[in-house]
């Protein structure tokens, strides 16, 4: 039961922060980042089970092709309607739209059907707290921990990861500073995108994937973030615990199937009672 | 020439939930993903009354408004407590609340096996089951719509909605209640998208959830973005657009398993185009500027 809390808690974690690095820096509710996250799956069936070649290497590239897909959406489109000026709720529709058409190229080409990635090591299993629990699923958990708090120690203890967070909480000083904005967007697009990749391929290879899965992968952790309270790392981790707990709870003590349900449930009542997450800081329109 | 008049009708039912929609999105500037939650709480309401206790459609039209509109109340309440994106995340939330209750609470909704028997329309020993009075009876409700909505618009309530689209901080600046115009938009917007979902219902006779879905509400969505925002006869051309345009690509031989995913692309590209170029709609899109 908890291991497997933990398990689903890791793998959130590793979503709401792919999700976060790019959401803080560039201000954009970007829900194409779904796609980023499929496309990892996807990429690595491609390689791995259609062109068979090793396993690290059809990660490997699938990796680098996700960080370019996610590199063409925020040059050729993201960063063209901010020199615009364009409204920020345009960018939420542009990226619903750009999740439309690489979702359905996906089911076209691939087909609807679940998949299942080719995994070598088909073992038995370890037995950790009295539940048996996969490799993959171990994997999981080390990966993604370990990058939360690589990726911690990059944005607090580094120049690169200061200037993300510099941006992060206001892009016109930095200018001022002489910081280079687009790169440093462009660096923060790179790493969630690779974050988003290494997601969507542990989930796949941990139970199975279709198109979609992850766009609901993508909503748990979004609404991770906003219980945790938006811009801090501490709701990050809390808001992930809380979602997971409450979702494998759930699927324990009611029945699998109202778990989306309770999960905005967990979000509507976080609205009523705590509206600003547990961090407390204020979501407002516009700043007097 | 009768599945002509079927996709007619179904143009109606678009053009009455993109006309509601575009209250508030287009007007008070409110971007909602539980529209065909609301269209469905209509159908679903319309299928248990008229099923468990046999009512008629001129009692289950204002049950469904009602309800719809008490639901969108407390919605509202809740979900505009937040703002921009944490709202659509939050109408998202709602529309998947709802699509889990019409699939899994069995007792109520039969699941995913639907409801199945819906009687035809009834009013006062009239009985319209033929596709030319239904088409007829549906088209006078969307001219209906238009008129009040237009009225709305044309209205002092109106004028506050443009102001708040413009810049919220400046009405509430001048006195307006901004809260309370929001809440009062988003229920009209919802109770309206109760109108196709009982009509929906007795047309077709049976319902299931998968007619619900957040998909559906990404569908009326766009076609609210691709009419215009604020634009009701937009609404009304963006839904015979998008409703025929599965046909227009069947006519032009492309297999089924195909035409469905490619309308999807279509719309979708459409999106991100009208957004990138920062244009009102398709029709802003080939004005020259």
């Amino acid at each position: 039961m908890i291991i497997y809390i933990i398990i689903t808690f890791s793998l959130y974690l590793l979503i709401s922060q792919s999700f976060s690095l790019i959401f803080y820096p560039t201000k954009l509710f970007h829900l194409s980042h779904a796609i980023l996250i499929t496309c990892g799956a996807y990429f690595v069936f491609l390689f791995n089970n259609i062109y068979s070649m090793p396993n690290y290497l059809s990660v490997i590239l699938a990796i680098i092709f996700t960080i370019t897909i996610g590199i063409v959406f925020e040059v050729f489109i993201y960063k063209k309607m901010r020199l615009k000026k364009i409204p920020s709720l345009s960018y939420f529709i542009a990226s619903l739209g750009l999740y439309i058409i690489f979702q359905n190229l996906i089911s076209i080409y691939f087909g609807d059907d679940s998949k299942i990635i080719n995994s070598s090591d088909i073992s038995v299993g370890h037995e950790i707290l009295g539940s048996y629990i996969t490799s993959i699923q171990i994997a999981i958990v080390v990966i993604s921990v370990s990058l939360f708090i690589l990726t911690n120690i990059f944005l607090h203890f580094t120049t690169l990861g200061k200037s993300i967070r510099a941006v992060a909480s206001n892009s016109e000083l930095c200018v001022i500073y002489g910081v280079n904005t687009n790169k440093i967007l462009l660096l923060a697009t790179a790493i969630g995108s690779t974050f988003a990749c290494i997601a969507g391929i542990l989930f796949a290879l941990d139970t199975k994937m279709t198109p979609t899965f992850g766009f609901n992968l993508l909503l748990y952790g979004v609404v991770a973030m906003i219980i945790g309270g938006v811009g801090s790392t501490r709701g990050l981790v809390l808001g992930s615990l809380l979602v997971a707990s409450v979702q494998q709870l759930s699927a324990y003590y009611i029945d699998t199937k109202w778990i989306d349900a309770v999960t905005y449930i967990i979000l509507i009542i976080f609205l009523v009672w705590k509206p600003l997450g547990f961090s407390g800081k204020k979501l407002k329109k516009v700043e007097v | 020439m009768e599945y002509f008049l079927h996709l007619l009708i179904f143009i109606c039912f678009y053009a009455i939930l993109a006309q509601s929609l575009n209250l508030t999105v287009g007007k008070s500037g409110l971007i909602s993903l539980a529209h065909a939650g609301f269209y469905g709480i209509g159908a679903y309401t319309t299928a248990i009354l008229s099923i468990k206790l046999g009512f008629q459609f001129w009692i289950n039209l204002p049950v469904a408004m009602i309800l719809c509109g008490l639901i969108a109340v407390i919605v509202s309440l809740i979900a505009l407590r937040t703002v921009n994106d944490y709202f659509i995340i939050c109408t998202l939330g709602i529309q998947v609340i709802v699509f889990s209750i019409m699939n899994n609470w069995v007792e109520l909704t039969k699941g995913p096996l639907g409801i199945p028997g819906i009687p035809s329309i009834n009013i006062f020993g009239l009985l319209i089951d033929e596709k030319i009075p239904f088409l007829i009876l549906t088209f006078l409700i969307v001219v209906l719509i238009w008129f009040v909505l237009k009225n709305i618009y044309n209205s002092g309530f109106g004028k506050i909605l443009v102001a708040l689209s413009e810049d919220e901080i400046y009405t509430q600046s001048i006195g307006k209640n901004v809260y309370m115009v929001k809440i009062i938009s988003f229920t009209i917007s919802a109770i309206f998208a109760s109108i196709p979902g009982v009509l929906y219902a007795h047309y077709v006779t049976y319902i299931n959830p998968t007619s619900f879905t957040v998909n559906e509400s990404i569908f009326i969505l766009s076609i609210v973005i691709i009419g215009g925002l604020g634009n009701i006869s937009g609404s009304f051309f963006a839904s015979a657009f998008m409703v025929l345009l599965p046909e227009a690509l069947r006519f032009v031989g492309m297999p089924d398993s195909i035409a469905a995913n490619m309308r999807q692309i279509i719309y979708g590209l459409i999106l991100v185009v009208v957004m990138m170029t920062g244009r009102n709609g398709i029709k802003e899109l080939f004005a020259k500027k």
